[in-house]
């Protein structure tokens, strides 16, 4: 079984600066592996011990995407070989043409099983990207996958919905996007990346690959959460007792407890 | 991956040399031993080298342009400090000498810097001579033998469930060296040697900064505060000008801020919030806030640092000083990582990492300007801490804190005799100092 990951080199929310206004400026912020992408390797690498497959790990992006640093983080979480879309023609593309390009990447790697994903982009957050991809692709898509495991045609598929678990058997290609607790992604060790130095990297070229144009969404407007009713109540905690008491009290009055 | 310099008959190594902490010391290390032939592994706990740092700013940088001549020009360094700023604060007032010389700019002598941003650069120089950077591993303990002569030596760092041999380690893992107390080379510190850094960033717009500091261009001002900043606790602050920010810091003696029943989170809300200094951080924000501790033990404090396959290098060892204005870790980090490399080579090259294998390392040290200026301040209490206020006669304090303030990597002169000789050549006389001087105090 040929399993690709697809996955996103994304600003750390960690060096992220809130403004006051609640504005977000990344522009302090060093690159990571997109927090929910490592379980999506950590769930192909499983799959594809038990069924003797590979893992490709797939990642496109401005040229920041490939480094040193971000490969070895890639590639030391459980991948066989890497391929990298890095051109600053994408530094600002939506969702869309990312999984334009993911799509076409896919293509061109070929012979494709399945394609894992987290669940959304810890910068972006629109959870958009794997099911864009499949329609891209043609190919089944599903969200909210809590477990995947092997089949004698194909992989059984839990997803944990609102309505309860259901347990799904697919026998086609299909993209899958990851919950953040299907499976705990291991920690990188020593050894996990000195080995990541020593597997395959194949950079595609942007002008190399088939991207259909896509259409492209105009935001008109936008509104942040709703930061709720907030008292703003600050007790004084340099006495720890009456820090507590005031504390219940307060919480007393807000009819909270 | 595998050792550049493999002899038949000795044990498989992973690395030549091991080198645990990617701050200024393990970098430096790391890259002289990568340009010298080794093969190298730089193991960082953080996610990205820097990330884990917190420094007030003020790198001597001097040491630093021996390893990669006109560095200021590429790293990324904040502004190039032209002029040092001594405030003595009071409950209501503040007196300040402004030191800005010429002597301070060419070539650049200190330079301010984010470790956010510089630590990555000089690991980065590191990688590219060939050194494997492996962030985000915390190295456990380290691996020991008993070698041929009977003695333990290290052999490797255990990291989890993984081991890395290597026929050196270097310890360059910080203030705490969990690596180079666990051998018996450091004990855990009395707490009058360590000091509580307690430092914030605060964003302001570049030309504010300018305009504030009287700075222009990349130019910027290192001001150091003492007095009622801290409340009475041994120790003094920081004030230093970055590109578009300010690093606003206290160092506070831990064994001082416990005896006064105060945190240090206290301390630096009285001080950042001291009349004083409304005038240079108004509107400011804070973007970072973070609090470490700093080696304050002087030379009490280096023990041995070296034995059977360890070289322990920068505060792991114990190698910082402060002289009441200045807090200096980072130029003798990178002045020790120069020695260490250097016997490190010599050693590997010679087949002999024992304790006697690896002394030249010692030796380099005791000869460079790091164990010199350790050995000057080691005598000399906070000399200028008194003596700074002789403001009124400023050609003679301007070349008290030319001689204090500039930093071109040969050893420092006690500071009495930097005084002295200063003195010598002003036209004051001694007597007229001493009581000119303290009435003028009394005066302010
Ligand atoms: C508030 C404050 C202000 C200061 N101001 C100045 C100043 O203005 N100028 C100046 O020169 N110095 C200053 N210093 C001192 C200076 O920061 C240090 O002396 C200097 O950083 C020492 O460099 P180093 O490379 O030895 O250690 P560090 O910079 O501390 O680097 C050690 C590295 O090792 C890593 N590490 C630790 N343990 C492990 C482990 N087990 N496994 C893997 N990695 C590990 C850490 O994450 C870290 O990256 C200041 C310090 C403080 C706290």
């Amino acid at each position: 079984m040929k399993i690709v990951v697809a996955y996103k080199w994304a600003p750390n929310p960690q060096d992220a600066e809130v403004a006051p206004d609640g504005s977000v400026d990344w522009s302090r912020a060093k690159g990571a592996v997109s927090e929910y992408d490592p379980v999506a390797f950590e769930a192909a690498r499983q799959l594809a011990d038990a069924t003797g497959g590979e893992v490709v790990g797939l990642t496109v992006g401005a040229a920041s995407v490939d480094s040193p640093l971000a490969r070895k983080a890639a590639l030391s979480r459980g991948l066989d070989r890497l391929v990298v879309v890095a051109d600053d023609r994408l530094a600002d593309a939506d969702g869309t043409r990312l999984a334009a390009v993911l799509a076409a990447a896919v293509r061109s790697i070929g012979d494709v099983d399945l394609v894992l994903a987290g669940d959304s982009s810890v910068d972006v957050a629109e959870g958009q990207v794997p099911m864009t991809l499949a329609g891209q692709l043609g190919w089944l898509g599903m969200a909210a996958v809590s477990g995947v495991t092997p089949s004698a045609d194909g992989v059984v598929v839990e997803r944990d919905l609102p309505g309860g678990i259901t347990t799904l058997a697919l026998t086609g290609p299909a993209v899958l996007a990851v919950t953040t607790d299907a499976v705990v992604p291991r920690v990188p060790g020593m050894k996990d990346i000195l080995g990541a130095a020593k597997k395959p990297v194949e950079v595609v070229p942007l002008d190399a690959l088939e991207v259909p144009d896509v259409v492209a969404a105009t935001t008109l407007s936008g509104s942040r959460p709703e930061t709720g009713n907030r008292r703003g109540v600050i007790i004084d905690g340099a006495d720890a007792s009456s820090a507590a008491a005031e504390l219940v009290a307060a919480l007393r009055t807000a009819r909270a407890l | 991956m595998t050792a550049s310099t493999q002899d038949a008959g000795e044990p498989e190594v992973d690395f030549d040399v091991v080198v645990v902490g990617s701050g200024p010391a393990g970098s430096v290390a790391a890259y002289r031993l990568a340009q010298a032939g080794l093969s190298v592994v730089l193991i960082e706990r953080g996610e990205a080298p820097g990330s884990k740092n917190l420094s007030g700013g003020v790198l001597y940088g001097r040491v630093l342009d021996e390893v990669f001549p006109g560095f200021a020009d590429e790293a990324p360094v904040e502004r190039r400090i032209t002029r040092h700023v001594t405030t003595f604060l009071t409950p209501d007032s503040s007196v300040g000498i402004d030191y800005a010389g010429r002597a301070l700019a060419e070539p650049v002598n200190a330079v301010t810097v984010l470790r956010a941003r510089f630590d990555p650069w000089l690991a980065g120089k590191a990688e590219e001579a060939g050194v494997f950077l492996m962030p985000g591993v915390r190295v456990d303990s380290l691996l020991t033998e008993t070698g041929p002569d009977g003695a333990t030596r290290v052999v490797g760092v255990q990291a989890g469930d993984d081991q890395l041999r290597a026929r050196v380690v270097v310890a360059a893992d910080g203030v705490n060296s969990f690596l180079a107390r666990s051998i018996g080379l450091r004990r855990k510190e009395p707490t009058n040697h360590m000091a509580v850094g307690v430092k914030a960033v605060v964003k302001l717009p570049r030309g504010v900064i300018e305009d504030r500091f009287g700075v222009t261009g990349d130019e910027g001002a290192a001001h150091a505060i003492v007095g009622d900043c801290t409340l009475g606790i041994g120790g003094g602050g920081f004030l230093y000008t970055n590109t578009e920010s300010l690093s606003l810091g206290v160092v506070l003696r831990l064994d001082d801020l416990v005896r006064s029943g105060r945190t240090a989170i206290e301390v630096f809300e009285h001080y950042s919030q001291h009349p004083g200094l409304a005038h240079y951080l108004r509107d400011g924000e804070i973007v970072e806030y973070g609090s470490h501790l700093v080696a304050e033990g002087g030379l009490a404090m280096v023990g041995e640092v070296a034995t059977g396959g360890l070289v322990v290098v920068g505060e792991a060892a114990g190698l910082t000083i402060n002289s009441g204005l200045t807090v200096r870790g980072m130029d003798l980090a990178i002045g020790s990582a120069i020695a260490a490399s250097d016997a490190v080579a010599e050693a590997v090259a010679a087949g002999d990492v024992s304790a006697a294998g690896l002394a030249g390392y010692r030796r380099r040290l005791d000869a460079s300007f790091v164990m010199q200026d350790m050995r000057t301040y080691a005598k000399a209490p906070a000399f200028l801490e008194r003596t700074g206020m002789y403001g009124a006669y400023g050609e003679l304090a301007a070349s008290i804190f030319e001689g204090v303030f500039t930093l071109d990597g040969t050893p420092r002169k006690h500071l009495t005799k930097v005084a002295w000789e200063a003195f010598r050549r002003s036209p004051v006389r001694a007597r007229q100092l001493v009581s000119d001087g303290w009435a003028g105090v009394k005066a302010l």
